[in-house]
């Protein structure tokens, strides 16, 4: 197991490299003078000739190359825009997101587990059809148009929900205070009903391949109460694919959180990847880009390693 | 005659998509289109030819016999057809459908609700919303179903070499997805087209490019095929890699292929509106759905209606292709039904 764990991490450390290879070369392809760009439009060409040396941008590419690296781990790489750390802007940042994120996880599971469990017990039923028919809606959504209609349906023709913004923060958190969850119901919403779709099926299909297990007819033989027979024999086993989506499912919420957040004006890391982009913030798009990269390939490793926890069949090496 | 129907309209839709459109890059959208319709109507005829084939031989139902009949029993099947087939047929006809000019703007007519001229209201410069969703069909399908051909032909290779040579190629091959795979393809699109600029073709060959998730379905779907012993046959016969690939792998993947390329052109229409939501897809004035739903933002409170149609309009093409994915999925072959739904 520690072996496997330590090949595993070998292998993530090759794979980041090439990420930060591919982002700086889409980065330096960049139309635009980053020097230009932070001095001002205004700037006498000696304050950018000066700028672009501070940066380092006259020195070789593997030079500057090495100083995105080194910036981004030891957090001493400075935001075009902002002008501070990018460590800093992340770190005030990425609360708004992780809240909204897991806000967004708990309603994705509360509602997918029962639905997909559902359809996968009345297989076939009009019940189930209508189900599926739902589901592949659901990911057919756009989510800034649905968050778009709940703004105007929920937040102005109803006027029960807030439109925009996080509300009341205490310890910069909004979760802590009413008003702070009034404002993520709108953009939660909006970021979990791709994922509920989703789940629906995943949870189906592995629910009906387990259903036609021997150990189920076992249990129902035996006399068990259907329901407990569903629940505690089937559901269990059929929760592997639940979790290895999981992992990938959260990198998938940063994604989406790109257009909810900007939608919603929700001061999170997706708005600051799109903010970053259209203000060719250089340094602080590399640190985002490279810090979801990491996330995602972190989880996917943790996805697998826990498996082996959940489910003693599985043994690597 | 179906071919020369779609010929003809193929002539059109360029001819008319010049004269509509202010960008010449823009221009290159209905002769896309038409490219899949035409597409489209070979696979069709090929099915259609195959199981006449059949018949005729009197050897009983084939293959594609049992999938005609699967198909026209399936409900979703049949509406996602219909909805996809209204769609491309809006963004071919355009010019015909639309009551008004998509991008000329009319100040004395802004924000006019939904009426009688003008069913589905106007924005904000006074231009009417049922044709510009009508033109912004063509953006929509041309980028989607483009940007999906260039994902098949790639994705699909480097699937098909990595499935088939196995060893070293398919780890590259594996380890090249890992790392596109890390980056969210939303971020991935957005970095990527704020650096290649956003015309419509960059668009469809950098999504094509960077969209390579299809490469692992064909690639597992090679990996059981390679097995097969009529792949052995044709090996010991002495056909080529080359032979061998092309006409006994790739045929039999084709049913996983149709299914993922379906689905794709869904998520791509998806990604190309929301690049165009943020302002770094589509450029106005050139109509497009998710352009269109970026200016509706700041309308919310007194223009609902700019809000909604682009909206449905995403929706519904969208939800077309998946309902068609889906069934072609039930239909043609039912190991696949495990497969996830998207990415």
């Amino acid at each position: 197991m520690l072996s496997y764990t330590l090949r595993r991490l070998l292998q993530l450390v090759a794979v980041l490299f090439a990420v930060t290879v591919l982002l700086f070369m889409i980065l330096k392809m960049a139309p635009g003078d980053p020097a230009r760009i932070y001095a001002g439009m205004t700037a006498s060409t000696e304050t950018v000739e000066a700028i672009r040396r501070d940066l380092g941008l006259n020195k070789p590419w593997f030079i500057q190359y090495y100083r995105f690296i080194s910036g981004f781990f030891t957090g001493n790489s400075m935001s075009m825009t902002y002008r501070t750390p990018v460590r800093e802007i992340i770190m005030e940042r990425a609360p708004a997101s992780i809240e909204l994120g897991a806000f967004a996880l708990i309603i994705t599971l509360i509602v997918s587990i029962p639905i997909g469990i559902i359809s996968a017990v009345k297989r076939n039923s009009a019940l189930d059809y209508g189900l599926t028919v739902l589901a592949l809606a659901g990911v057919s959504m756009p989510v800034f148009w649905t968050a778009l209609m709940m703004m105007i349906v929920a937040g102005i023709w109803l006027d029960i929900l807030p439109v925009s913004g996080r509300g009341e923060l205490v310890y910069g958190w909004s979760f802590l205070t009413l008003d702070g969850l009034r404002h993520m119901i709108i953009p939660g919403l909006a970021l979990a009903s791709v994922q509920i779709a989703m789940n629906v099926r995943l949870i189906r299909s592995s629910m009906l391949e387990v259903l036609q297990e021997d150990y189920i007819t076992t249990a129902r033989s035996k006399g068990l109460k259907e329901s407990v027979v569903i629940i505690v024999h089937a559901f269990k086993n059929a929760l592997m694919p639940v979790l290895t989506n999981l992992g990938i499912q959260l990198s998938r919420f940063l994604a989406g959180a790109v257009l909810t957040e900007t939608v919603v004006a929700w001061p999170g890391l997706g708005r600051l990847i799109y903010e970053s982009v259209t203000r060719r913030d250089q340094p602080l798009l590399f640190g985002l880009t490279l810090l979801m990269a990491i996330g995602f390939l972190l989880s996917y490793l943790v996805v697998d390693i826990l498996y082996s926890f959940v489910d003693p069949r599985i043994t690597y090496d | 005659m179906l071919f020369s129907v779609h010929a003809f309209i193929f002539g059109l839709g360029i001819y008319r998509g010049r004269m509509i459109f202010i960008s010449k890059e823009a221009a290159v959208i209905p002769s896309v289109i038409a490219i899949i319709l035409l597409v489209a109507t070979w696979i069709l005829s090929f099915v259609h030819f195959k199981s006449a084939q059949a018949k005729e031989s009197g050897r009983g139902f084939s293959y594609w016999d049992i999938v005609k009949r699967k198909f026209f029993r399936d409900k979703k099947g049949i509406t996602g057809a219909i909805i996809v087939m209204i769609m491309v047929y809006m963004a071919l006809f355009s010019p015909f459908l639309a009551t008004d000019d998509p991008i000329e703007m009319n100040y004395s007519n802004s924000l006019a609700p939904p009426y009688l001229n003008h069913p589905l209201g106007t924005d904000n410069y006074g231009r009417d919303i049922f044709s510009r969703i009508v033109f912004g069909s063509r953006v929509a399908l041309g980028i989607g179903a483009g940007a999906t051909l260039f994902n098949m032909v790639f994705g699909g290779f480097l699937g098909l070499i990595a499935g088939f040579y196995k060893g070293i190629t398919d780890s590259l091959v594996m380890r090249l997805l890992e790392i596109i795979n890390s980056i969210p393809f939303l971020v991935l699109a957005i970095l990527v087209v704020s650096v290649f600029g956003s015309s419509p073709l960059t668009l469809i060959v950098v999504l094509g490019i960077f969209g390579l998730y299809p490469a692992r379905i064909i690639r597992s779907e090679v990996l059981s095929v390679r097995e097969e012993e009529y792949i052995s046959a044709a090996q010991a016969v002495g056909a080529g890699d080359f032979r061998v690939l092309f006409r006994h792998v790739l045929p039999n993947a084709m049913a996983s292929l149709l299914v993922v390329t379906t689905m794709r052109i869904g998520v791509n229409i998806i990604i190309v509106a929301g690049l165009s939501f943020l302002g770094l897809g589509i450029n106005p004035p050139t109509p497009s759905w998710g352009a269109m739903l970026q200016q509706a933002q700041e309308y919310i409170r007194i223009g609902w209606w700019m809000a909604i149609w682009p909206g449905l309009a995403i929706f519904l093409t969208v939800l077309g292709f998946n309902l068609l994915g889906d069934s072609f999925r039930d239909v043609l072959d039912p190991k696949l039904s495990k497969t996830s739904l998207q990415e």
